[in-house]
């Protein structure tokens, strides 16, 4: 039976519905995780591929916003650079709680094929608390969007209201 | 056929041959020819005459370079010189940037002639190409002068080649690294220069703010040692087949 109409026949049974807030808010967290769009290179691509009409994110009620101050998720999305490092973490610090990183491809997960450059964080990790590592060089848009679903699973099964 | 062997005239100079001649004509001795290669035009310049010559191939008529399409530094430290060979290569890999300059025994190039810039130039009216190279002026940093006043373009190249090999353009409007970080310490695209660099990020929770700090990891041989099917440079396993010829590896 469809959320839907188990509502509906428990309105017509009752006229009025009881859920838990917990599973409430974490049903409205899931649904509407905005990520601030953070493209830092070729997995950007990727990232707008899953935005796009094939892949279509908005299915899962995932919108890019423009501005950390709106937004519940970051995807760092390419090869993180020591230049690039402070603007990240200042961007991450923006950001509302609660608020959740997605790190995606080789460079962010690790460093990728730039562990050993003079110029490349070894891991996004090392400057934002990272939930899910999407590996890939790049990933694809399946493997990306299969990376939101399981932090959707993630923050069903941890995030509650007492913290 | 009346035609003999002796009757035919010398063949037309090609295009690059003109161009060349022209060249030569406008700027004489102070632009040397260089060995060009697959119908390219390479020009060395003394730092001295550089200004004088850029201006002449973009004011004279028969040149126009009016546009520069590239310029880029040079460093000639390890110029011609192997860190690696393939027989080596086979057992241990190879690499570049792990072994420091203190590998290096003498330089290949003498140190006054390390440095150089080369400037790709390109005239859309006349539709022809030519490329200069100059060597910079010895001591260290290495110095010549700013083509800015030439070509209003150079201005970012220049401190391109500025931020990775730390050449100075003499006369150049604003001299600043354009790439490497802020604050950043070396010039990246020496040879001299570890690939690993001398800092690394990370964030400090207690100073709430991205810290830096001595690098932390080993350089090692990036590249997987290459093993050839027939063995050819193992000595001990010479005459062992891994894989018959047409068979397919499993």
């Amino acid at each position: 039976m469809g959320l839907v109409a188990e509502v509906d026949a428990e309105l017509k049974d009752k006229g009025f519905v009881t859920a838990r807030l917990d599973d409430l808010m974490n049903w409205a967290r899931t649904g509407s995780m905005w990520p601030v769009t953070f493209g830092l290179a070729c997995c950007a691509i990727e990232m707008m591929q899953a935005g796009a009409a094939r892949y279509d994110l908005d299915r899962f009620g995932v919108v890019f916003r423009p501005s950390p101050r709106q937004s519940d998720v970051m995807i760092v999305a390419g090869t993180l650079t020591n230049k690039m490092a402070a603007p990240l973490r200042k961007v991450y610090d923006q950001m509302s709680d609660p608020k959740w990183v997605i790190s995606m491809g080789s460079c962010a997960n690790g460093g990728g094929y730039y562990h050993y450059s003079y110029s490349v964080v070894r891991g996004c990790d090392r400057i934002v608390p990272v939930d899910i590592y999407v590996p890939g060089c790049p990933p694809s848009a399946e493997a990306l969007i299969y990376g939101i679903l399981q932090l959707q699973n993630k923050v069903r099964r941890t995030s509650t209201i007492a913290r | 056929m009346s035609e003999t062997a002796t009757d035919t005239p010398a063949p037309t100079p090609s295009r690059l041959e003109v161009l060349a001649a022209t060249i030569g004509a406008v700027c004489g001795e102070r632009a040397l020819r260089i060995a060009s290669i697959s119908q390219e035009l390479t020009f060395e310049v003394a730092p001295a005459h550089l200004l004088d010559v850029c201006r002449q191939l973009r004011d004279d008529p028969r040149l126009l370079f009016e546009t520069l399409a590239d310029l880029s530094g040079i460093d000639y430290l390890t110029f011609g010189m192997d860190e690696w060979n393939t027989h080596t290569a086979t057992n241990a890999g190879f690499s570049r940037g792990v072994a420091g300059l203190d590998d290096i025994d003498a330089p290949a190039v003498p140190m006054e002639r390390r440095f150089a810039v080369v400037y790709h130039l390109l005239s859309v009216t006349l539709n022809q190409r030519v490329r200069l190279r100059s060597y910079c002026d010895a001591g260290e940093p290495p110095m010549t002068d700013s083509v800015v006043e030439v070509w209003p373009g150079a201005n970012w190249f220049e401190r391109e080649a500025f931020d990775l090999y730390g050449i100075l353009f003499r006369g150049h409007p604003d001299l600043r690294r354009i790439l490497t970080d802020y604050g950043f310490i070396g010039h990246p695209f020496r040879k001299d220069f570890p690939l690993i660099g001398h800092v690394e990020v990370r964030y400090d929770p207690e100073k709430q703010r991205v810290v830096y700090e001595p690098v932390s990891i080993e350089a090692r041989t990036l590249v997987p040692r290459v093993i050839r099917d027939d063995h050819r440079y193992e000595p001990a396993l010479h005459g062992r087949v891994t894989s018959a010829p047409g068979k397919p590896n499993g």
